[in-house]
């Protein structure tokens, strides 16, 4: 592609471009000056227009954080880059460069009009981000395959595609094909289109496009299936008793446990297995249904601690409000009383009676909010006090269910045991009627060896179950502890901002009047 | 006095109604349930109750019944009257010979009785017997087929009808929420309890006062209010209306207040007692003991013991006997079994000597005499026109006073109907000017509710508009001499209130522009709703334009967890630096208070930017304003022209008031009339005056029918010649008049005056007029007589009477 500036040299995007563009797309006259005046920061900029600069690279723009608009037209661009900060961007115009891929425009969220025409892509992706887009201007690129369009069918908003001059509007079926595959398009190629055609087309692509529907909402029910599913297991992890409805435990407890695995095979064992599986697991679902039980609780205790807790904020903010709002209607009268005045020892009165008003106010906030401090204090200690409670009953209890597994596990180790030590009897008596694999039989050699072996199965066991305890515990100890934390450090911070806010307020008062009071004695 | 009149007759039409409905629907119902009826006897007591269902009780003032007339005969025109009204028939003077004799005997019996009510005297003073009054008449509006109904009516020609009190408003009490888990403790109470309690004390004092003073002033008031205890209380008599169970499923007897319409249980306190009752049939008099007013009577008229009656067997007394002996009798032909009850009759009731009522659909739609009516409670007084009565629509209209001799008025209500504009009530308040209007009825006009002090601009007044009819969401207006506070709902900017303060006006000192000096505003105060889309530092809550002063008052949303809200002020100095340039903007021209200081609000170009934006809404405001004081103009002089001249809609149904169809109808009407003249006309007999000279009843002979002919034939001729010379006559005296004039005018011509020249030509043209018409008539009537002479003729030939004799010779 020739251009007449591709023999001029390529410009930086620096600070001074920049500003220089700023100040000309700036505010004009009266405001023009202020802002000459002040200088324009980068961030309060919303539009900005740098086309036929000869940039070759886009940079610099970081500072731009609030710009919606920007045009970067008629460059010799190649790459798209540097824009990843400007994520309020509703209007971008890359037309005319030297593109040759749709890249970095994940973070745009707020697209919604984006030009690439007159570039060299040959290919529509990387703009799954731009969920808003609607218009989509690809006119004069080099994009080959149909295919494309089939791309664009996941952006619910797009209205306005351009896609005139590229290979695939060579080919006959072009405009019915995007017809048929993009439906709620308005306009093609600067027209709109022709509901007739629309209609028409969408019948000749009948099937495949049924076919297609079909597999994106298979897709679709997939995707929110799983979605689902990791949701769930979300709450059954803020109830510290995920993957406890089923044998999950258990298995985990022999898929370490080699010895194990290897005695199961001996005779009896596979009963015995079966019979301490099915009693493992209801204690399992005993722990989570418990668990379940105990965080619905939990979370309506939250609830109702955190909505009185706002209530009490709430009606002490009202009151407040309304002491605001009485003295604001009584100061504004005396203030345009002192006006008025002429009189000075009356103005001097006045201005004290003012003041008293506004030491007043104080006192009357600062009252309120630290009856607030107090009362949430004392609701939060009560709170605290409950929720602790509740978590170690919650322990105790899964911990006495914990302990009813090692009970089982302790009941089939010695079972296992019994049975390992007759089997070794057997084989050194040489009465073993059944064939023993060779691992298995190497176990038993002696008695110290089996025990061994077994007390080794055992020992992982208990681990398993000591660690998912464990867990449990931590968990919910930290939860709580967080919690807690976070209920305090809230509050903190709540009291910090009102008692900054009373200041804040009455410093503004007390200055107006004391300005009142200079400008006062100044046009005296 | 007309009303009165009217009243007395509507009343005794009413009864005569219902009389009527409910004496041929007992027969109905007698007819259709007798057979079935054997087994029910015990419950239908007597034939009597049967076939009256409705009576009439009365006793007597204390004065003599016979001197007594409750008519002011001058209201009446008695010479109109039939002269049944005068005069009494040989069978009333018997009956009233019969009542006289009646109550001899009962005043002999019960001497401490108060005489019976038995004859008054009418309209035209004449004695009549209370039971000929009675007219049974059947009306055609259904309306009057039930008591309820019907008694509303009549109680619409006698007084008001007292309207239920008006709801109290209920005071719904806030559920308090259980106190929750975690609700926070009330903040510690530090004051003295001491100290409180004295207090408390010293109000409770206070308050005990207050109380006993309002107490005081209330009882007096309700003293003043309350009349002394009723010294003739259980003296006086009245007539009221007594329905017997029986008969269309009327399962037991109560009484109507005619007055009222309100029907009483029989067991009823204010009924203290009956002395006697009457249809139009038969009289009896109550021989039971009243000592528990109504409540232990036996309304069994058949029970001779109970009711002693007055004519011997108009209706069967008693009871089941001669029933079941009828039952075997008649079971189908009514007038039959009529016929045969009467001839064993000693004695039945005179017709009633009363004109059959008639009320005319109109007169029904009015209800009340002249379709107004006055109803004076305590406190109040309603008034009611029939709709389309007030050409304005007005139908009703509540005055409520705040004393008792009703001369302060405290508001006026009046409802409207039918109306146009569909405004339906007009809510004046007199105490403060203005009023709190109902909720609005679904279909929204554009101006529902409007009060006010006075008519004039720029007083105190209240606009309310519908909802969402208006497109700048304005709901409420309201205006005071110097203010004007408009309330706004549903708009897209969020505006809701607008205050706007004016100052007096300024006297212009060239008066060219008459039209329009608006107040100057003063002040201009604007309130916002909170906009969610913008965060609440952002968000305008309150603007106040100080146009004199050129300040800009903001006052921001207040956010969530905030007791405080930014404000931001801007003034406008337009100044002149020491080099002479203009200041553009200065910190000192906008002070800011921010709850959560900003940096971008800082800049001297954003506070810039935002007062050039308040500067020019400030322009919109004050245009704003200015248009809603021209649209009140715009709507006073609406609402005066309004008043002047309403329309009132009218039903396609309404036949009557409807113009169009009215015009539709009286067309045909006309043209029925004209066809109807035309036939007549074309069966005009020429031949009657001529066959009445011969001798009547004979038969026509030729000879007879030849002359007949001639002489009609001749006749007309001579009508004809006569017209004629009539015309010629006219003509001739015409023309020599003007040749009078003429002469006179060519005699004084000299002396006459320009008028008298005026009139004599004026004279001149129509004379002139009147002679060409008169030749022109002449000349017609020469054409057109022989053609008339000739039509005659052959009519004559074909006549059916002479055809055979006449025909021979043509």
């Amino acid at each position: 592609m020739s251009r007449p500036f591709d023999s001029m040299d390529p410009k930086v995007m620096d600070d001074d471009m920049l500003k220089v563009a700023v100040v000309e797309q700036g505010p004009q006259e009266e405001a023009g000056q202020l802002a000459k005046q002040e200088g324009i920061l980068f961030k309060d900029v919303r539009s900005l227009q740098l086309d036929f600069r000869n940039i070759l690279r886009i940079d610099n723009l970081w500072q731009f954080e609030n710009l919606q608009k920007l045009q970067l037209n008629n460059n010799i661009i190649e790459r798209i880059e540097g824009l990843e900060n400007l994520i309020h961007l509703v209007w971008l115009d890359l037309s005319f460069n030297n593109i040759e891929a749709i890249e970095g425009l994940d973070t745009l969220v707020n697209l919604e009009d984006l030009s690439l025409s007159n570039n060299r892509i040959a290919k529509i992706d990387s703009l799954d981000a731009l969920v808003k887009l609607q218009v989509l201007s690809l006119g004069n690129n080099q994009i080959g395959n149909i295919m494309n369009i089939i791309y664009l069918r996941q952006f619910s908003c797009l209205r306005t595609l351009t896609l005139s001059e590229n290979p695939i509007a060579e080919a006959e079926e072009y405009k019915e094909f995007i017809y048929a595959y993009l439906p709620d398009l308005v306009y093609l190629d600067f027209r709109r289109i022709d509901e007739q055609a629309r209609e028409a087309s969408k019948l000749k692509h009948q099937y495949s496009i049924d076919e297609m529907k079909h597999r994106e909402a298979l897709m679709r029910a997939r995707l929110e299936d799983e979605k689902a599913q990791r949701q769930m297991l979300e709450e059954h992890k803020l109830a510290f008793i995920e993957r406890l409805n089923g044998p999950f435990l258990f298995n985990s407890m022999y898929s370490e446990d080699v010895e194990g695995n290897k005695l199961s095979s001996l005779p009896g064992v596979d009963e015995l297995l079966e019979t301490y599986k099915d009693k493992f697991v209801i204690i399992c679902l005993n722990i989570f249904e418990y668990g379940l039980k105990q965080q619905e609780k939990r979370m309506a205790e939250l609830d109702t601690f955190n909505e009185c807790i706002q209530d009490a904020i709430r009606e002490n903010q009202e009151q407040g409000k309304l002491k605001v709002t009485k003295f604001e209607e009584k100061h504004l009268l005396n203030l345009n009383a002192i006006r008025e005045e002429s009189d000075l020892p009356n103005i001097e009165k006045k201005l004290i009676e003012c003041s008293d008003d506004i030491t007043d106010l104080f006192n009357v906030l600062m009252t309120l909010e630290m009856q607030l401090v107090e009362q949430l204090e004392e609701t939060i200690n009560i709170f605290e006090r409950n929720i602790t409670d509740m978590v170690g009953l919650f322990i105790e209890n899964v911990q006495s269910l914990m302990a009813q597994c090692r009970d089982l596990e302790n009941h089939h180790h010695e079972k296992i045991l019994e049975i390992a030590i007759n089997t070794l009897e057997k084989i050194l008596k040489n009465e073993m009627d059944e064939d023993l694999p060779d691992d298995v039989r190497a176990l038993f050699v002696d008695k110290d060896t089996i025990v061994n072996a077994v007390g080794a199965s055992h020992d992982i066991h208990l681990l398993k179950i000591d660690n998912r305890e464990d867990e449990l515990v931590t968990g919910i100890n930290s939860w709580c502890a967080h919690l807690l934390d976070k209920i305090h450090r809230e509050e903190i911070v709540r009291n910090r901002k009102r008692v900054k806010e009373i200041n804040q307020y009455i410093d503004h008062m007390q200055s107006e009047l004391d300005n009142l009071e200079c400008g006062d004695i100044i046009d005296i | 006095m007309e009303v009165l009149r009217e009243k007395v007759e509507e009343e005794e039409a009413a009864e005569r109604e219902e009389a009527a409905e409910r004496a041929e629907w007992a027969e109905k119902m007698e007819r259709m349930t007798k057979t079935a009826e054997v087994s029910k006897e015990e419950t239908i007591m007597t034939q009597d109750e049967l076939r009256d269902l409705e009576k009439r009780l009365t006793s007597i003032e204390i004065s003599i019944p016979a001197e007594y007339s409750f008519i002011n005969k001058s209201l009446i025109d008695v010479t109109k009257l039939p002269p049944s009204y005068s005069t009494n028939s040989p069978k009333e003077e018997h009956l009233l010979q019969v009542a006289d004799n009646f109550s001899r005997q009962y005043s002999h019996l019960c001497p401490d009785r108060v005489p019976l009510f038995l004859c008054p005297l009418n309209e035209c003073n004449v004695p009549k017997f209370v039971s000929t009054t009675l007219r049974p008449t059947l009306m055609p509006y259904p309306e009057l087929y039930n008591w309820d109904s019907c008694s509303q009516f009549v109680s619409d020609f006698l007084t008001m009808v007292p309207l239920l009190d008006p709801l109290k408003p209920v005071i719904k009490e806030e559920e308090k929420a259980m106190p929750k888990k975690y609700t926070v403790k009330p903040p510690r109470d530090l004051t003295s309890k001491f100290e409180q309690e004295q207090e408390n004390k010293r109000l409770q004092e206070i308050k005990n006062q207050e109380e006993k003073r309002l107490r005081e002033a209330e009882e007096r008031l309700l003293a003043e209010e309350k009349a002394k205890p009723d010294p003739l209380h259980g003296l006086r008599v009245h007539c009221w209306v007594l329905v017997l169970a029986g008969k269309r499923e009327v399962p037991e007897s109560f009484f109507i207040d005619p007055l009222t319409a309100h029907s009483y249980s029989t067991k009823d306190d204010h009924f203290l007692g009956i002395e006697s009752l009457w249809n139009h049939k038969n009289y009896w008099i109550n021989m039971q003991d009243c000592w528990n007013c109504c409540k232990e009577l036996v309304f069994d008229l058949g029970d001779p013991v109970r009711w002693e009656y007055m004519l011997l067997g108009t209706d069967k007394p008693h009871l089941s006997l001669t029933e079941e002996d009828e039952d075997v009798l008649d079971d189908d032909d009514d007038i039959d079994n009529l016929g045969k009850e009467e001839e064993d009759k000693s004695f039945d009731m005179p017709p009633s000597w009363v004109a059959q009522i008639e009320i005319t659909p109109d007169e029904f739609e009015t209800r009340c005499p002249n379709g107004k009516k006055v109803i004076r409670y305590k406190r109040a007084q309603l008034e009611k026109w029939a709709p389309y009565l007030n050409n304005n629509g007005l139908v009703c209209r509540l005055t409520v006073y705040e004393d008792l001799q009703c001369t302060k008025v405290l508001e006026i209500k009046e409802w409207y109907q039918n109306r146009e504009d569909t405004l339906e009530l007009k809510h004046i308040n007199k105490i403060t000017g203005l009023a709190t209007p109902p909720p609005p009825p679904p279909p929204p006009p554009p101006d529902p509710v409007h009060s006010y002090k006075s008519m004039l601009p720029e007083m105190d007044r209240v606009m309310e508009f519908y909802e969402k009819i208006r497109v700048d969401g304005l709901i409420k207006r309201e205006e005071t001499p110097l203010t004007m506070t408009e309330y706004y709902q549903g708009r897209s900017d969020f505006l809701s209130y607008r205050h706007i303060n004016f100052g007096p006006r300024v006297k212009k000192l060239t008066q060219n522009s008459a039209e329009s000096n608006p107040r100057p505003m003063v002040k201009i105060t604007e309130r916002f709703l909170r906009n969610p889309a913008k965060p609440a530092d952002e968000d305008v809550a309150e603007r106040v334009f100080l146009i004199v002063e050129e300040r800009i008052q903001l006052r921001y949303h207040c956010r969530d967890d905030y007791i405080t809200s930014s404000k931001r002020e801007f003034l406008r100095r337009t100044e002149v630096d020491s080099k002479g340039n203009k200041i553009i903007m200065t910190p000192d021209m906008c002070i800011s208070f921010e709850v959560e200081p900003m940096e971008h609000t800082k800049k001297l170009l954003y506070q810039y930017e935002t007062m050039i934006h308040l500067k020019n809404e400030e322009k919109l405001s004050r245009h704003q304003a200015w248009e809603s004081e021209l649209e009140v103009l715009e709507i006073l002089k609406l609402r005066e022209e309004e008043d002047d001249a309403h329309m009132l809609t009218i039903s396609i149904y309404d036949t009557k008031r409807n113009e169009k169809s009215k015009e539709y109808r009286e067309a045909m009407e006309r043209v029925l009339h004209e066809e109807h003249m035309r036939q007549v006309e074309s069966q005009l007999d020429y031949l009657a005056p001529f066959l009445a000279q011969l001798p009547p009843g004979e038969k026509l002979t030729r000879w007879q029918a030849v002359r007949l002919k001639d002489e009609c034939l001749s006749d007309f001729k001579q009508r004809l010649i006569d017209k004629a010379n009539l015309i010629q006559a006219r003509f001739e005296k015409e023309t020599q008049e003007l040749q009078k004039k003429q002469q006179w005018y060519q005699e004084n011509q000299v002396t006459l005056s320009p008028e008298d020249e005026d009139l004599y030509l004026s004279y001149c043209s129509q004379a002139m007029f009147r002679i060409r018409i008169l030749e022109q008539r002449l000349n017609r009537h020469k054409e057109l007589a022989p053609l008339k002479y000739l039509a005659l003729e052959e009519k004559l030939y074909k006549d059916p009477r002479l055809v055979d004799f006449v025909k021979v010779f043509v």
